[in-house]
């Protein structure tokens, strides 16, 4: 529709000009006399404006743009590498930990097996030397009760002795009475 | 619609004299036109001067508007024509900022549209059309004659191809510098009509007046589109110049 306006109205002076003749150039458009001005001017605008485009606006902008792009392509390279360089590090701090751990791990068993070592050889020498006494004090208190029953035996033989003389006038010999006593 | 009318929505396109000067016998008045072609450049140094004035990493807003224009061309060049492009990029690039001035200075009211003249956009698409086969038997030797007939067309097409095809080539420039030049016009002849409807109109003249308002949108952006499609296109025919296989 709007297509079909702007025709009519593109036309329509056209026609009338045509229909007028030459008394009155109905459309500036169409009048001859201005194209060596307009021509003329346009040659000396348009050219002023494009030796300006490429000889001052072109290179300017062209080096501005292509140093900022410079300028973030080596941030990023720099930001990447320091990345890297941080991973590496990591890394390298992760290596560190484990090799310490298991360093570390190997100190504590080594130390627990010692330490049972000492313990061990400790227990034992102690059950050694509790077994001699053991021993030893067994041995003495056979003795005492040896010594004990004999001297037991011997203030019976003696009560019984003492008990006969005070009711019989024999008194019997110490081998008698043991006999006896058996 | 005659000239005296208050309304007439051609007026705004006639050219008037501000200063008489002739070579050999030649008028080449510095016109209301040619003011124009001057406020142009003017603007578009303007920008450039001001966001090249403090070139920095960190760009600030007219630095980040001369970018913008230049990457946006830039990436238009090297998307269409590819590499070799680059020798065209001042041309490419200053045709875009002068046609898009022109168009954008054209739509402040009480000024004059330097692309609504035929004599201009044809200069534009004829300097591209010459330039363009110049280039393209300079690249390509008569091997460019081949875009006259495309490869992979049975030879018996050949009559009916080849010259529809010359006939699409030699009427580029013609079809590129009216494209232009008709949306301006048209554009700026409907906005000073329906400005006209609004004083005519009087109390209701506020129908128009919103109707005004969205054309008045939609004009901003045929401006801006008509730049870009004129510089396209210019790419275009270029890489068909440079790559006449294509």
């Amino acid at each position: 529709m709007k297509f079909i306006l702007r025709i009519f109205i593109f036309v329509l002076p056209l026609s009338r000009a045509y229909a007028e003749g030459q008394e009155s150039a109905g459309l500036p458009q169409m009048d001859i006399s201005t194209f060596p001005s307009q021509l003329f001017w346009l040659i000396i605008t348009f050219t002023a404006l494009y030796l300006f485009m490429w000889k001052f606006v072109i290179p300017r902008l062209s080096t501005t743009i292509e140093e900022r792009k410079d300028k973030i392509s080596n941030d990023i390279n720099d930001a990447e590498n320091l990345n890297s360089e941080a991973s590496k590090i990591l890394e390298h701090y992760d290596d560190k930990m484990n090799s310490a751990s298991l360093e570390s791990n190997k100190i504590v068993s080594s130390s627990k097996a010692t330490m049972n070592e000492y313990l061990d050889k400790l227990k034992k020498d102690n059950e050694i030397k509790i077994n001699e006494m053991i021993t030893e004090s067994e041995k003495k208190i056979h003795q005492q009760k040896q010594q004990s029953e004999q001297e037991i035996k011997k203030a019976t033989i003696e009560t019984i002795k003492s008990i006969v003389s005070k009711y019989v006038e024999i008194i019997p010999s110490d081998d008698e009475i043991s006999k006896k006593l058996n | 619609m005659v000239a005296d009318n208050p309304i007439d929505p051609i007026h705004q396109f006639e050219i008037s004299k501000i200063a008489e000067m002739q070579i050999a016998g030649i008028d080449i008045s510095f016109t209301n036109s040619s003011l124009f072609m001057v406020f142009a450049i003017v603007a578009t140094m303007t920008l450039f001067i001001l966001g090249l004035s403090k070139r920095s990493i960190i760009p600030n807003r007219m630095q980040m508007l001369s970018e913008l224009s230049y990457n946006f061309i830039a990436n238009m060049l090297r998307d269409q024509v590819g590499d070799q492009g680059r020798a065209y990029f001042p041309f490419i690039f200053s045709l875009f900022m002068f046609i898009f001035f022109c168009n954008f200075i054209g739509l402040i009211p009480y000024t004059f549209t330097v692309t609504s003249h035929l004599i201009v956009t044809f200069a534009f698409a004829g300097l591209i059309f010459l330039a363009v086969t110049i280039i393209g038997f300079m690249k390509n030797g008569l091997g460019y004659l081949r875009i006259f007939y495309p490869s992979g067309i049975p030879i018996f097409l050949a009559p009916l191809i080849v010259p529809i095809e010359i006939i699409s080539y030699l009427s580029k420039p013609i079809s590129l510098s009216v494209r232009l030049c008709a949306n301006m016009l048209a554009g700026h002849s409907i906005l000073k009509i329906f400005a006209g409807f609004i004083v005519m109109l009087g109390f209701l003249g506020f129908a128009p007046l919103i109707f005004l308002v969205v054309l008045y949108a939609l004009e901003t952006l045929i401006a801006a589109l008509q730049a870009y499609i004129f510089t396209i296109l210019t790419c275009i025919y270029l890489n068909d110049a440079l790559h006449p296989d294509h």
